[in-house]
């Protein structure tokens, strides 16, 4: 386990190392952070701009933007943890070079997650923990609300790594998985909204075939204090049938692999 | 003229068979720009709600006929050749096309257009089926269709320039594709793929006449859902070509410069 915490701190230095060498990219990353987030913001801005409009699918303004916080706060936990990482595996695939990492005597599924880090995009998750206590302190929040919520949100985590993670692998079937996580990306935008401010059957397809829901929804109505005790267990629960589905197809992979050469 | 024409028709050519066999891809691609359609689903849900069923007088199904249209017009106006001038830029594959007797420009325009000519099937096929499930109803005016095209055809033109122009711009700067999702920003806001564009406040309705965006992909939508008139129409592509050419203007400017500065660094 030391050996892992060790490891995460030498790949941390190393990638950090790498980019802050280009400075001049820092610009842009903040321009397309604030593009993203300003499409999240006038998304629910206009809704809420309309004469007579309090509420959208039952949640008051700040309740939306707290959604709207973690919306961003994900995009930039995918842009800053994941993508950098899931999204090299298959050239790594194509290449051949995937041979030597899992040649490494460290478990390969910790090898492709954890080696990069794209630090620029920080301003994601800065950007998503303002406006989320931003929205809150304008909502009565309790401490077992914020724990709730901090819990929910780490289930959220690990189920958006967990879809990242499955759609990633693929490539070891087919090369090119680009296209894929676009797809999920175009899914996952539908949780800039609470998944209420859908009509009734795609709020079925947000919860149970995609889990949008638990990603945003959850884990503001933890805050807000409106999470039915159902849903709150679902979400730890959701995440770790993903959790041991994306290792066992991983493990399958990876078995199934048999380099770029042969 | 023939030589011309000959150009014209290689090109086209050789895009379009290029661009046949990413046929899976476009299809993945045309799904994954979801924003108006989330937008859709959001404001059926609300004017569904509603007292009265329906919000600055737009029933739901009358939300679902413009943010479809909305969808179908801003699939038409997919623009990635800033993408491309950046690759090309960085990685010096733009000096071969250099070489050719011709603007390179016009190679990723027939391109651009090439896949418009795969994807167009496709996209009536979704349009037909969301239209079915959401219960949309467009005009049944054919001269509004042909306006509405004429109109995207316009504004995909403008749009193609001015994706042009900020992918030049990777002559100077690494980030150039992030201007471009700043910009992209305010053609999706003033556009309206957010809501109509009556339904933003007043200032920025002001603000938004002057610029091309509510001609390109707004008003076309409006022309098909049948709530703009051919006046509208003719207006709108008044202000687009005046654009075109200030596009137009823009983009000779930024690549005689961006060449030469190249030719400094690269050769």
């Amino acid at each position: 386990m030391t050996r892992y915490l060790r490891l995460i701190r030498i790949f941390t230095g190393a990638t950090l190392a790498a980019q802050l060498e280009y400075r001049a990219n820092f610009v842009g990353a903040v321009l397309a952070s604030l593009g993203e987030v300003g499409v999240a913001l006038l998304g629910i801005a206009v809704l809420f701009g309309q004469p007579g409009t309090t509420a959208v699918g039952g949640w008051s303004f700040h309740e939306a933007l707290l959604v709207v916080g973690l919306f961003t706060l994900t995009e930039g936990f995918i842009s800053v943890f994941i993508q950098p990482n899931l999204s090299k595996i298959a050239e790594a695939v194509r290449t051949g070079s995937m041979d030597f990492t899992l040649l490494k005597p460290i478990d390969a599924q910790f090898g492709v997650s954890t080696r990069n880090m794209n630090v620029l995009r920080v301003t994601d998750l800065l950007i998503g923990l303002g406006l989320t206590v931003y929205a809150a302190s304008h909502l009565t929040v309790t401490l077992a609300g914020v724990l709730g919520a901090a819990a929910l949100y780490a289930s959220a985590l690990v189920i958006v790594y967990c879809i990242w993670l499955v759609l990633s692998t693929t490539a070891f079937w087919f090369v090119k998985t680009q296209n894929v996580t676009e797809l999920f990306n175009g899914v996952f935008g539908a949780a800039r909204f609470p998944v209420t401010a859908f009509p009734l059957p795609i709020r079925a397809f947000l919860t149970f075939v995609v889990p949008v829901a638990f990603i945003t929804t959850v884990p503001a109505q933890a805050l807000t204090g409106e999470l039915t005790p159902a849903l709150a267990l679902a979400s730890p629960l959701v995440a770790a049938v993903f959790f041991v589905g994306a290792r066992l197809f991983w493990l399958k992979a990876v078995g199934s692999y048999t380099s770029a050469s042969s | 003229m023939t030589a011309t024409w000959r150009k014209v028709r290689t090109l086209f050519a050789t895009q379009f068979a290029e661009m046949t066999e990413f046929r899976a891809e476009i299809v993945i691609w045309m799904l994954s720009g979801t924003l108006s359609l989330v937008m859709m689903l959001v404001w059926m849900a609300q004017a569904g709600n509603a007292p009265g069923g329906q919000i600055g007088g737009y029933s739901s199904a009358e939300f679902a006929t413009y943010f479809l249209s909305t969808w179908l017009i801003s699939q038409l106006m997919v623009v990635w050749v800033a993408w491309e001038l950046d690759l090309d830029i960085r990685q010096g594959t733009l000096s071969p096309k250099l070489l050719r007797p011709l603007d390179p420009l016009w190679m990723w325009y027939a391109s651009h257009l090439a896949e418009r000519v795969v994807r167009f099937p496709a996209l009536l096929g979704l349009v037909a089926l969301f239209a079915w499930l959401a219960g949309a109803r467009f005009t049944t005016n054919p001269t509004a269709y042909l306006a509405a095209l004429g109109l995207a055809f316009l504004g995909f033109c403008a749009r193609f320039l001015w994706e042009y122009t900020i992918g030049l711009l990777a002559f100077w700067t690494e980030s150039s594709t992030s201007f471009q999702e700043v910009v992209w920003l305010v053609y999706a806001a003033l556009g309206g793929m957010f809501a109509p564009l009556a339904f933003y406040p007043e200032w920025v309705q002001r603000v938004a006449v002057w610029t091309p965006f509510p001609y390109m992909l707004g008003l076309p939508a409006q022309l098909l859902a049948g709530k703009a008139t051919l006046g509208d129409a003719g207006r709108g592509a008044l202000v687009l070509t005046l654009w075109l050419v200030v596009f137009w203007a823009l983009r000779l400017a930024v690549w005689r410069r961006g060449l030469r500065k190249y030719g400094a660094v690269g050769a």
